[in-house]
């Protein structure tokens, strides 16, 4: 029997059912230690999500599950699978923060825009995840880039603003924003999903614009 | 025995992947700001070094020649997915800051390196050793490297503050190319002063 063994490793055979066969076990391997992890993985993402709206209001975020009941205030339109988020504090509406994504460089960039309750001012912006270059396009997430955006007018009257982007040393004017030196697309990508989404956001709520 | 902590002393010292064999650079020269991270890194690479050597030794017997590469990226690959995935779930912190640099572990050619010369030829348990050996000399790299870049550009160490608030964090070190100096400086230092080997 021993030789019919080596014989069949000798076919154009083995090959091809050794790696299918390699190829199933791993692949089980790994499956088994996906579904073992994946509820963590998940409820951490939730949690960081939470964490991340609680933070752009400036509420505290010591205990997030707490905070997060008593300040926001979860609203989907089922009709478009869409949630936004309306933060109130002792009934006073504060603002609404909506989940926003689109394409960067190299993938999706998903992030966070907390806006004043007319929708005019952006209060704050958050980078929830993003492939850029690391070091380059991957500056986005950099607090004086994302800083930018704070109290900068986004609606005016019936218009949605798109910000222009300048050199990091130049300054700014109020509808300009200024890019990352080396990561010109992830700048732009990050301006173009704030416009392409607010667009879109106000269509979704019915906003009235031009 | 002591041909256990030869192989290692080999694998981690002698025939270091990062100074003598210039291996494994992109990612010494991306992680490094942060001994955090450094650490993490090293020890996900000696993971998937110890790990993968040991299964790729395991089946050399029946891994056909000409698809050992294959094979080799389909083990490697398996652990770094696993070290990645583990990180998400228990140490997302980490996780997050490491960013793309766990999964292109995949593509350190430390691990490749090792299964080639060494875990295709010898048993499982020595390929192990190897294995950890060239983890171990990987992270000592790192580790020093981070050592400098993290103090001299944030002023802390593990994220705790050394040299407090009279200092301004020189931002060379935190960004790329520092990187490159450090590391041409210390294998400068090793494979110069510090080696008496006669060629």
């Amino acid at each position: 029997m021993g030789t019919s063994r080596t014989d069949f490793k000798d076919t154009r055979f083995y090959p091809v059912i050794f790696m299918i066969l390699i190829t199933v076990v791993f692949i089980g391997v790994l499956a088994t230690f996906y579904y073992a992890t994946e509820e963590k993985v998940r409820g951490y993402q939730e949690e960081n999500l939470k964490q991340m709206i609680l933070k752009l209001f400036d509420f505290p975020s010591d205990n997030i599950r707490e905070d997060y009941q008593k300040y926001i205030i979860e609203i989907t339109l089922d009709e478009y699978d869409y949630s936004f988020y309306r933060a109130v504090q002792d009934s006073v509406n504060l603002g609404i923060c909506f989940p926003i994504s689109g394409s960067g460089l190299w993938g999706t960039i998903t992030a966070l825009l907390a806006v004043t309750p007319d929708m005019n001012e952006i209060i704050a912006l958050e980078i929830v995840s993003q492939n850029e270059t690391p070091g380059l396009g991957g500056r986005i997430t950099e607090n004086w880039f994302k800083e930018q955006f704070r109290n900068k007018q986004i609606i005016i009257g019936k218009n949605i603003i798109k910000f222009e982007l300048i050199p990091e040393e130049e300054k700014q004017k109020d509808n300009e924003v200024k890019q990352i030196t080396g990561a010109s697309q992830s700048s732009k990508a990050v301006v173009s999903i704030l416009y392409n989404e607010m667009r879109k956001i106000a269509s979704l709520i019915g906003f009235d614009y031009e | 025995m002591n041909k256990k902590k030869e192989i290692f002393m080999i694998s981690a010292f002698t025939e270091n992947s990062v100074w003598r064999q210039i291996l494994g650079i992109c990612s010494a020269l991306a992680v490094t700001n942060l001994m955090q991270n450094s650490l993490v890194m090293g020890l996900g690479v000696i993971f998937t070094l110890a790990l993968s050597g040991f299964t790729i030794s395991l089946l050399r017997k029946y891994i056909p020649r000409r698809i050992r590469m294959m094979v080799q990226t389909l083990i490697i690959a398996s652990y770094v997915i696993i070290v990645d995935l583990i990180l998400k779930a228990y140490f997302p912190e980490i996780s997050k800051s490491l960013g793309p640099y766990v999964a292109l572990i995949i593509t350190n050619c430390i691990i490749m390196g090792r299964a080639e010369a060494f875990a295709g030829k010898n048993k499982p348990f020595d390929s192990m050793i190897d294995g950890i050996g060239a983890g171990f000399g990987y992270m000592l790299v790192l580790l020093i490297i981070a050592f400098v870049r993290e103090l001299f550009g944030f002023g802390t160490l593990f994220g705790y503050e050394i040299l407090g608030d009279w200092w301004t964090g020189w931002s060379i070190m935190i960004m790329a190319p520092s990187a490159f100096f450090m590391l041409a400086i210390l294998i400068w230092i090793i494979e110069g002063p510090l080696t008496t080997r006669k060629k």
